[in-house]
C-alpha cells in the first residue's frame, strides 16, 4: 500500500515509505538508485586496477589468505578510532560521531530498503512497524544527532580553530606558484562536510514535517523530528505537504548522489584509508625494502608511477589530508621545502592524471599502460629534488599517519632513483665514495677504527680472536668522532667494571649502512651489510650491543632479511640490565634536573623509550619531559644522511628548535641523549642557539659513570 | 664520434705512512682509486656524447696498469663508458710517463678516435706530462689544462678555454682529431652507484699485452726511461715558528709579528 493514510498510521506505529508517490516516480527513484550504486561500484573497482599495475612490489601486497585477518585488525583499529584519536582527541571524538552516525544512518536505510524491497514483497514479511519501528527511529535519531554534532565540531575546527595542520599551503612551492594553496582541496573538504550536514538536517526536517502533519502521538521518541514539528505547528497542512514532497526528493537525491560520488571525492577515504590501514606494515621505515632479484637490472627506486609498489600506490590514494605528518615533520617545522603530506598529495594527483578521468580512462584507452604513467614523478612540476633531499628519514610522519601511509619509505624510493641518476648533493656523493673506499664516513683508514681504545688502561678484546659475551658494534661516530670516543671509553669502563666479557670487531667493522640506505644508495648498503654479516658471523658471542641507534636499527631490523639472526641491544638496555642486577651500583646519587631526548632510531624505530628513563630514575635524576617526547620525539636533523648535507645559513636547524623546547622546561639542567649523532648535533645547537649558560649535554653513559664515581670522574674528564 | 679517455688508478697515501727501502711506500698505507683529474675528463667525454652534437658516440676508457687497475676502468664503465682497454706487461712496473704515453699511443692509434681526453696530471706522480707526451707520439693537435669546451658540429671544431698563469684564460679553436688534458672543476663528475659498478662487469673490458699493441718491452720498459731510486721525507726547515696558546693568544701574537715586520 504505497501511501498510507493518516488514520492508519496513528493506529499502526509505522510510517509510509513512499508517501503519495506515483508509480512513474517510484520507477525513476529506483532507476536513479541503481545508477548511483553502479557509479559507486565502478569508482571503487577502478583504483584496484591502477594499484595492481605497480611493478615495484607484489600484488596483492600480501597473500590473499592473510587478507581476512588483516581486514579484521583494520576494522578493530577503525572501530576503536585508536589511530584517528591519537594526538588529536577533539578530531577523534568528532570523527567518531560522524563515522558512527554515518554508518548507522546508512545501515538504517539498508534495513528499511530490505524490508520494502525484499522481505515484504517476497515473503510478505513487514517488520517496519510497532516496537521495531519505534526503536529504529530512536536509534537513528540519536545517531543522526551525533553525526550532526561531529560535523559541527569539524566545521568549528576548520573555520574557527584553524589548526596549522589543516593549512594546505605547500612549503615546497613559492608564493605565486600554481597549487600553492590547493584551493580545490579546501572547497572539496567544505563541500564534503556540508553535504553530510545537509543530508542529516533534511532528514530531521522531513521527520518533523511528517509529525506536524500526522500527529502520531509518539513524537517524544523521535525527538529530532519532534523539535522541528513544534516549530511548524502553525503551518497549514497543504503547505506542509508541498514542502514534504520537495524535501523528500531533495534529501533522497542528495543522498544517492553522495553515495555515487564517494569513490571520487574526499569521501573515498572511507574505502582507501580503511584498506591502507588494514594493510599497514608495522616495520615501515624500520626495515626498508630490498631490491628483488627480478628487478636487479631495472633502475632502482621510484622514477615513474609504474615503478611504485601496489601497496604504495594504494597508500597515495588513501591520504585524508589530516596534516598530522605535516605537523610532525622536523623538516617542515624548520622551514624546509618538505611536507610529507604534500609529497603524498602530489603523487596522488599525478596518479589520478595517469589513470585518466572517470570514464575518460576507458574511452582514451589509457588503461593499457599508457598515459602519464611514464612521466617522471620528481621534477620541477612534481615532487622537487630539494624536497626529496630535505627528508631526515626520522619516520615521524609514518608514526603520525592514522591510515598507515609510508611517507618516509616512499621518499627513500624516490632517493634511490635520484642517486642512480646522480641527482644528489656533492657532499653526500663524496661521503658515499669515502664509505665505499674506507668503510667509514670519516674518511679514516679503517684500521684506525679501534684506536679509541688505546687510552683505556685495559685491553678491549678482539671479538674476531676470542669468544665474548657481548659483541659491541661500535659504529662510525662512536669510533671516530673525538667527542663520542670519550663516551665510548666511558661505556667500555662501565662494562669492564660490571664484569661484562665484551669485545669489538676492530677493523673488521664497517659502517652499518643504515644512513647509506636512507640516502638511497642501496647497492652500497648491500655491500656493507654483506661485509658486516660475514665479519660478525665469524665471531662467537651471545648478544650484540650497539652504541649507535642507527646501527641498532639496521642490525636488528634490516640485517635479518639478509640472513642474520642475532639478539641486538642498545647500550641503554644493557646498562639498565646491569644496574638492576646490581652489577653497577649507581644508588640514586645524582640529583640533576634532566630532560631526555628520544633518538628517532632508538625510540620510534625500535620502541626503546623506558630503559633510558628508568636509568635516569635509578641515578636519582629528576626527569622532565619535553612536550614532544617518545614516539613524537623531534629529530635532531642528522638522520637520513642529512648530517652530511650542510644546512643553508640563516635557517633554524632542527637541533636548535629542539634545544629551545628543552630550555623552556622549568629549571632544567641537563639535556640527556643516547646517540652519538645527538651528541654532535645538540652540543653544537646548544652553543649556536645561545643556550650554553642554561643547559648542558650529557650522554646517558656519562651520567652512569658520574653516579658510580663522583670523585674520580671530575679528575678524568 | 669516438672518444678515448686515458685514466690511471692512483695511490692515495694515509696521513701516516712508512717508506720501504728502495723507493716505495708500504702498501698497508696506500689505498687505490681513480685519479681525480680523470673523473673530470671522463665526465667531459660523457657529457659531450650526451649533448646533441656528440650523440651516439662511443667512449672507450684506456689504462696502463696491473690487474687492480681494472677497478678504475669499472668506475669509468659504471659512469657510462661503453668499453675499456687495459694494457699491462711486467716490464712496465715503475715505467716513466713517456713509456706509458707510448703504450697509450699504440692503443689510441688502433682506436683512431676523434677526441682523446686525459687528466692534466695524476695525483700520485704529479708529472703532468703523460697527456702531452701522448699527443706528441700521436702527432696530434693538443690543448693542455682545459677548463671549458664546446663543440661545433658543422665545422667539426672545438672551442676550448685553457688556464694560464695569473688567472689568464686562453681561448683556442681546434679541429679534430685532437687531444685535451682536462683540469679539475670543469664539470661535476657524476656518481657511480655500487649497483652500477657491479653491473659494469657485464660491459666489455679487454686486456692486452705489449705484443698485442705492437710494442716490445725493450722500448717501453723501466730500462728505457727514468725510474725512481729512492723516496725521502723532506728535511725539516728551520724558518718556521710555531705559536702555542688559545686562538685569541695566537691571533694577538700574529698581529704583533705582522706589525713588527711591517715597521721593520
Amino acid at each position: 500500500m504505497p501511501g498510507g493514510g493518516t488514520l492508519l498510521q496513528a493506529a499502526v506505529k509505522t510510517r509510509p515509505v513512499f508517501w503519495h508517490l506515483s508509480v512513474g516516480l517510484k520507477i525513476a527513484w529506483y532507476a536513479l538508485a541503481v545508477v548511483s550504486v553502479l557509479v559507486f561500484l565502478y569508482g571503487v573497482a577502478r583504483p584496484f586496477y591502477k594499484w595492481s599495475r605497480g611493478r615495484g612490489g607484489p600484488w596483492p601486497p600480501y597473500p590473499w589468505r592473510e587478507l581476512p585477518a588483516r581486514l579484521w585488525r583494520g576494522l578493530q583499529s577503525l572501530l576503536s578510532h585508536r589511530t584517528i584519536a591519537r594526538r588529536d582527541r577533539l578530531a577523534g571524538w568528532a570523527h567518531r560521531g560522524i563515522f558512527y552516525g554515518w554508518i548507522v544512518l546508512f545501515a538504517g536505510t539498508v534495513v528499511l530498503g530490505f524490508n520494502t524491497d525484499f522481505t515484504k514483497p517476497v515473503f510478505g514479511l513487514d517488520y517496519f512497524h510497532g516496537n521495531f519501528y519505534l526503536g529504529y527511529k530512536e536509534v537513528l535519531n540519536v545517531l543522526g544527532t551525533v553525526l550532526i554534532a561531529g560535523v559541527l565540531v569539524m566545521m568549528f575546527r576548520r573555520g574557527v580553530l584553524r589548526p596549522r595542520k589543516l593549512d594546505y599551503t605547500r612549503p615546497d612551492r613559492a608564493p605565486g606558484e600554481v597549487h600553492l594553496e590547493r584551493r580545490t582541496y579546501r572547497v572539496g573538504d567544505w563541500a564534503f562536510i556540508s553535504i553530510l550536514l545537509v543530508i542529516a538536517l533534511t532528514g530531521f526536517v522531513l521527520e518533523g514535517v511528517r509529525i506536524a502533519m500526522s500527529h502520531p502521538g509518539y513524537g517524544g521518541t523521535q525527538f529530532g523530528g519532534w523539535v522541528v514539528a513544534q516549530a511548524l505547528s502553525g503551518v497549514s497542512s497543504a503547505t506542509l505537504g508541498g514542502v514534504r514532497h520537495g524535501l523528500w526528493w531533495f534529501h533522497g537525491l542528495l543522498a544517492i548522489a553522495f553515495v555515487a560520488s564517494i569513490p571520487y571525492t574526499k569521501a573515498g577515504h572511507m574505502i582507501t584509508s580503511y584498506l591502507s590501514l588494514s594493510l599497514r606494515d608495522p616495520l615501515a621505515g624500520k626495515r626498508l625494502a630490498v631490491i628483488p632479484p627480478e628487478r636487479a637490472s631495472a633502475p632502482a627506486g621510484y622514477g615513474q608511477l609504474q615503478d611504485f609498489s601496489p601497496l604504495h600506490l594504494l597508500q597515495i590514494d588513501a591520504c585524508t589530508k589530516c596534516g598530522r605528518c605535516h605537523e610532525a615533520c622536523p623538516a617542515n617545522a624548520t622551514g624546509r621545502p618538505l611536507s610529507p603530506r604534500d609529497v603524498v598529495l602530489e603523487l596522488h594527483e599525478q596518479s589520478n592524471v595517469a589513470i585518466g578521468g572517470v570514464l575518460g580512462g576507458l574511452m582514451a584507452g589509457r588503461l593499457d599502460g599508457g598515459g602519464a604513467q611514464d612521466d617522471a614523478v620528481v621534477g620541477q612540476d612534481g615532487v622537487r629534488t630539494e624536497t626529496v633531499w630535505s627528508c631526515m628519514q626520522c619516520n615521524a610522519c609514518v608514526e603520525a599517519c592514522p591510515v598507515g601511509i609510508e611517507q618516509a619509505p616512499i621518499i627513500n624510493q624516490l632517493r634511490r632513483r635520484l642517486v642512480e641518476e646522480g641527482e644528489l648533493d656533492p657532499n653526500v656523493q663524496s661521503v658515499l665514495q669515502t664509505i665505499h673506499k674506507s668503510g667509514n664516513s670519516f674518511g679514516e683508514r679503517n684500521r684506525r677504527r679501534g684506536r679509541w681504545t688505546e687510552e683505556l688502561d685495559f685491553d678491549v678484546k678482539d671479538a674476531r680472536r676470542e669468544p665474548v659475551e657481548v659483541l659491541w658494534f661500535v659504529g662510525d661516530y662512536a669510533s671516530f668522532d673525538p667527542r663520542s670516543q670519550r663516551v665510548s671509553r666511558t661505556l667500555a669502563r662501565l662494562l669492564d667494571r660490571a664484569g661484562v666479557e665484551f669485545g669489538i670487531l676492530y677493523d673488521g667493522e664497517r659502517n652499518s649502512g643504515n644512513d647509506v640506505r636512507r640516502v638511497g644508495e642501496e647497492g652500497l648498503f648491500e655491500d656493507l651489510a654483506e661485509h658486516n654479516i660475514a665479519a660478525i658471523s665469524e665471531c662467537e658471542f651471545q648478544r650484540i650491543m650497539t652504541s649507535d641507534p642507527h646501527s641498532l636499527n639496521t642490525l636488528r631490523n634490516e640485517y635479518p632479511v639478509l640472513g642474520a639472526d642475532w639478539q641486538v641491544l642498545h647500550h641503554a638496555e644493557l646498562l639498565l640490565e646491569l644496574i638492576l642486577a646490581g652489577r653497577l651500583d649507581v644508588g640514586g646519587r645524582l640529583s640533576y634536573r634532566t630532560t631526555y631526548h628520544d633518538p628517532c632510531y632508538l625510540g620510534r624505530h625500535n620502541g626503546v623509550y623506558e630503559a633510558p628513563r628508568q636509568i635516569l630514575r635509578e641515578l636519582g635524576c629528576t626527569l622532565l619531559e619535553m612536550p614532544r617526547n617518545r614516539s613524537n620525539s623531534f629529530c635532531c636533523g642528522a638522520g637520513g644522511g642529512r648530517i652530511w648535507i650542510p644546512d643553508e645559513p640563516g635557517q633554524e636547524r632542527p637541533a636548535e628548535n629542539r634545544i629551545r623546547e628543552a630550555v623552556a622546561l622549568q629549571a632544567v639542567e641537563l639535556f640527556v641523549v643516547s646517540c652519538p649523532k645527538d651528541v654532535t648535533m645538540f652540543e653544537d645547537a646548544i652553543k649556536t642557539s645561545g643556550n650554553a649558560e642554561r643547559i648542558e649535554l650529557r650522554e646517558l653513559t656519562e651520567l652512569v659513570e658520574e653516579a658510580l664515581l663522583p670523585a674520580e670522574v671530575a679528575a678524568t674528564t | 664520434m669516438k672518444f678515448v679517455v686515458c685514466v690511471k688508478q692512483v695511490a692515495s697515501l694515509d696521513e701516516e705512512f712508512e717508506l720501504l727501502e728502495g723507493g716505495g711506500v708500504d702498501s698497508d698505507f696506500v689505498e687505490w682509486e681513480l685519479n681525480e683529474w680523470d673523473t673530470f675528463s671522463l665526465e667531459a667525454a660523457l657529457a659531450l656524447r650526451e649533448s646533441g652534437e656528440g650523440e651516439g658516440g662511443e667512449v672507450v676508457a684506456v689504462t696502463v696498469g696491473e690487474q687492480e687497475a681494472e677497478e678504475a676502468l669499472l668506475a669509468c664503465l659504471a659512469r657510462g663508458a661503453d668499453r675499456a682497454v687495459r694494457v699491462w706487461d711486467e716490464s712496465l712496473q715503475g715505467a716513466d710517463p713517456l713509456a706509458v704515453a707510448r703504450v697509450l699511443a699504440a692503443v689510441v692509434e688502433r682506436e683512431s678516435p676523434d677526441l682523446v681526453f686525459c687528466g692534466v696530471q695524476s695525483s700520485d706522480a704529479v708529472t703532468g706530462s703523460t697527456g702531452t707526451a701522448l699527443a706528441g707520439y700521436l702527432d696530434m693537435a693538443r690543448v693542455a689544462v682545459v677548463t671549458a669546451l664546446s663543440y661545433d658540429a658543422p665545422s667539426s671544431t672545438l672551442t676550448v678555454d685553457r688556464e694560464l698563469e695569473s688567472g689568464l684564460v686562453e681561448v683556442v679553436r681546434i679541429g679534430l682529431p685532437a687531444l685535451l688534458t682536462i683540469q679539475t672543476g670543469i664539470n661535476e663528475p657524476r656518481y657511480a652507484t655500487l649497483r652500477a659498478i657491479k653491473q659494469a662487469r657485464e660491459k666489455p673490458l679487454v686486456t692486452y699485452g705489449l705484443e698485442d699493441v705492437g710494442l716490445d718491452a725493450g722500448a717501453v720498459g723501466v730500462a728505457a726511461g727514468a725510474h725512481t731510486i729512492e723516496l725521502q721525507t723532506p728535511e725539516r726547515g728551520a724558518g718556521a715558528q710555531l705559536l702555542d696558546g688559545s686562538p685569541a693568544e695566537v691571533a694577538a701574537r700574529i698581529v704583533e709579528i705582522v706589525q713588527e715586520r711591517m715597521s721593520g
